[in-house]
């Protein structure tokens, strides 16, 4: 199973970025800063001010990696999927909605945080944004290498007709009792195209052998570590 | 391509415990959506929903605790070595109700990771699993997955468990979206006012055809087509065109192989809300034209389960095409128009070798399988 990686887009503790725009690696923990309209969108978005903190890290780190391949842009709807992989998913929203519920036993509860409350929403918001037809899912598992939304992603790409996917990571902080020292707040998504094509720009192959994925034929460690080699070796495109 | 079978079957609802007791109760037309008594519903709504009896959690633990216990049972052994799905929207969600209600600080079991762990720990499965969260499309794709990691040879056997229990969290967020029915649901029915919610679990054995003789365990049905897509739409409502949906059948009978005019019957989504029964028809006649299949709903007499909610109409599917009938879809005594004809209140005879499953959700999503029978 394989791909060709095209674009690379994040927003971490390091900030919002694009792989076209640097060469250091931007997985790393620390605080993270839920973006503004105005750092992904240079028009007036009407939605983004609904979204909840997870939706628009999700969504923000989607639209860099999409601008990072230059396909933000769309006339028709595509057949390219996403695959999120979350370790806390909502809990976030889940709280906050919890919080409009208890106070008057439900009279205050939220339509609009409730909506964010599944956690494949903000999927929803990037797919109706960009145009993506193909299937929308969150995973959650035990994933220290922060690499199962690339595997299943290339399964994606194998067993059906869609020609790419978003693969990725997506997480708020999570509470303190749930915290853990690997933990990397924030979202970071590659776009897997079907097909090799280097002379299109991007950064390289991505392959899924067995159990192991391997980035220019060199086995992947981690998802930092893909991305610091992504970032080592982009391509520019031919024209 | 290898051949999906579904080898065993195992599910507890508000109609009882087991496929066979939950058929005949479908058969029979029962409902058994009633009153809540699981909290107040007073500022609500609604106070309806489809509960399943007897579902106590031990101290400090979830209902998912009893529901797994029993599900377990009633599966028995599975093959060592098989791969683990599961499908849940919330999970633990009355734990995460209860932790926060009491000021403590969230357990550990409110994270998917762990409740996977305790369901692979359960059936002795050593596979790490996943959760797929596609909202009520969650066990839908589930099962495409898992049908696909056979089909591709990546596995013998993939245990799929869909689970998803009823709380106020979420009743009071469909309460508010105002998507609650405040009488018992009527999908399909041109005077539906909105769906209401379930509960259920369910397991389904997943198995090659080579994994099932070995096991000795003749086979349920067959998943033989899978398809998902994103209507692109709006996060909540769904497209009305049905372009998504139609994306999802389209594939699904691609991978299958055949032509629409060989679905014998459509166990469609069937919420009961104006929106998604409306799109789900306008997206069965775009497809099917001048034959639309017989189709039902059975949330009319479950609620809607959420991300069980697929898994759950796959065993009915798989049990329609055996006996060659669908139930019918309670709830449904006026039916759209679009719709006249196909749907009815009672069983249906159905005649065919295929059946059309299909949900639909929040953030776009929709999700179809193609089940066929097996001849005893």
């Amino acid at each position: 199973m394989k791909a060709w990686i095209k674009g690379i887009g994040w927003i971490t503790p390091a900030g919002c970025g694009q792989g076209q725009q640097t060469r250091v690696q931007p997985l790393q923990p620390g605080v993270l800063q839920i973006p503004t309209r105005k750092q992904i969108f240079s028009t007036i978005d009407r939605r983004f001010g609904r979204l909840d903190d997870l939706s628009r890290i999700g969504l923000a780190a989607v639209t860099f990696c999409l601008r990072d391949a230059g396909l933000e842009d769309w006339q028709q709807k595509r057949p390219w999927g996403i695959v999120a992989a979350s370790r806390y998913g909502c809990l976030q929203t889940d709280l906050e909605d919890l919080e409009t519920l208890i106070p008057q036993q439900g009279k205050l509860a939220s339509p609009n945080l409730f909506a964010y409350t599944l956690p494949n929403c903000f999927l929803g918001e990037a797919a109706l944004r960009f145009g993506l037809s193909g299937n929308s899912m969150i995973i959650n598992r035990q994933d220290p290498d922060y690499l199962t939304a690339l595997k299943t992603g290339l399964e994606e790409l194998a067993w059906s007709a869609q020609t790419a996917v978003l693969a990725g990571i997506v997480d708020l902080a999570p509470a303190a009792e749930l915290a853990r020292p690997d933990d990397l707040p924030g979202s970071l998504f590659l776009l897997l195209e079907k097909g090799s094509r280097p002379e299109s720009g991007g950064y390289g192959e991505l392959e899924l052998r067995g159990e192991d994925l391997f980035f220019n034929t060199e086995r992947v460690v981690n998802l930092s570590q893909l991305v610091a080699n992504c970032l080592k070796s982009r391509v520019s495109p031919a024209f | 391509m290898k051949s999906v079978v579904i080898s065993k079957m195992a599910c507890v609802t508000a109609l009882g415990e087991g496929p066979q007791n939950l058929w005949q109760g479908l058969l029979d037309g029962r409902s058994a959506i009633a009153p809540l008594q699981h909290f107040s519903t007073e500022n609500y709504v609604s106070s309806l929903a489809a509960g399943i009896k007897d579902l106590d959690p031990p101290r400090d633990g979830s209902r998912l605790d009893p529901l797994l216990e029993k599900l377990a049972v009633q599966l028995g052994a599975i093959p060592s070595g098989t791969r683990l799905l599961l499908a849940s929207t919330k999970g633990e969600i009355d734990r995460f109700e209860a932790s926060r209600r009491k000021g403590e600080p969230l357990p550990e079991s409110v994270l998917f990771e762990t409740l996977i762990q305790k369901i692979a720990r359960r059936f002795g499965l050593s596979d790490d699993g996943m959760n797929i969260n596609a909202a009520c499309a969650s066990s839908t794709i589930a099962l495409a997955r898992g049908a696909a990691l056979i089909a591709s040879g990546q596995a013998e056997s993939v245990l799929v468990y869909a689970a998803d229990i009823l709380s106020e969290f979420v009743f009071s967020g469909f309460s508010a979206l105002q998507a609650l029915s405040p009488v018992a649901c009527k999908p399909f029915d041109q005077h539906r006012q909105g769906l209401n919610l379930g509960e259920a679990g369910v397991v389904l054995l997943l198995t090659n055809e080579e994994m099932a003789q070995r096991q000795q365990q003749p086979a349920l049905a067959r998943i033989v087509g899978w398809g998902a897509a994103n209507d692109a739409h709006h996060v909540t409502a769904p497209a009305r065109d049905g372009c998504g949906l139609i994306l999802a059948c389209q594939a699904a009978l691609q991978k299958a192989e055949i032509d629409s005019g060989e679905i014998a019957a459509i166990n469609a989504h069937g919420t009961g809300t104006l929106y998604n029964d409306a799109m789900e028809l306008t997206a069965f006649n775009q497809l099917f034209a001048e034959s639309l299949p017989p189709l039902h709903g059975i949330k009319g007499s479950l609620g809607h389960c959420l991300g069980a909610a697929g898994a759950l109409e796959v065993v009915v599917a798989a049990q329609a095409l055996q006996e060659q009938r669908i139930p019918g879809t309670v709830g449904c005594e006026d039916p759209e128009e679009t719709a006249r004809g196909q749907v009815s209140t009672a069983c249906q005879q159905i005649a065919g070798d295929y059946l059309l499953c299909t949900n639909s959700g929040f953030g776009g999503i929709n999700a179809a399988l193609i089940l066929q029978g097996v001849k005893s």
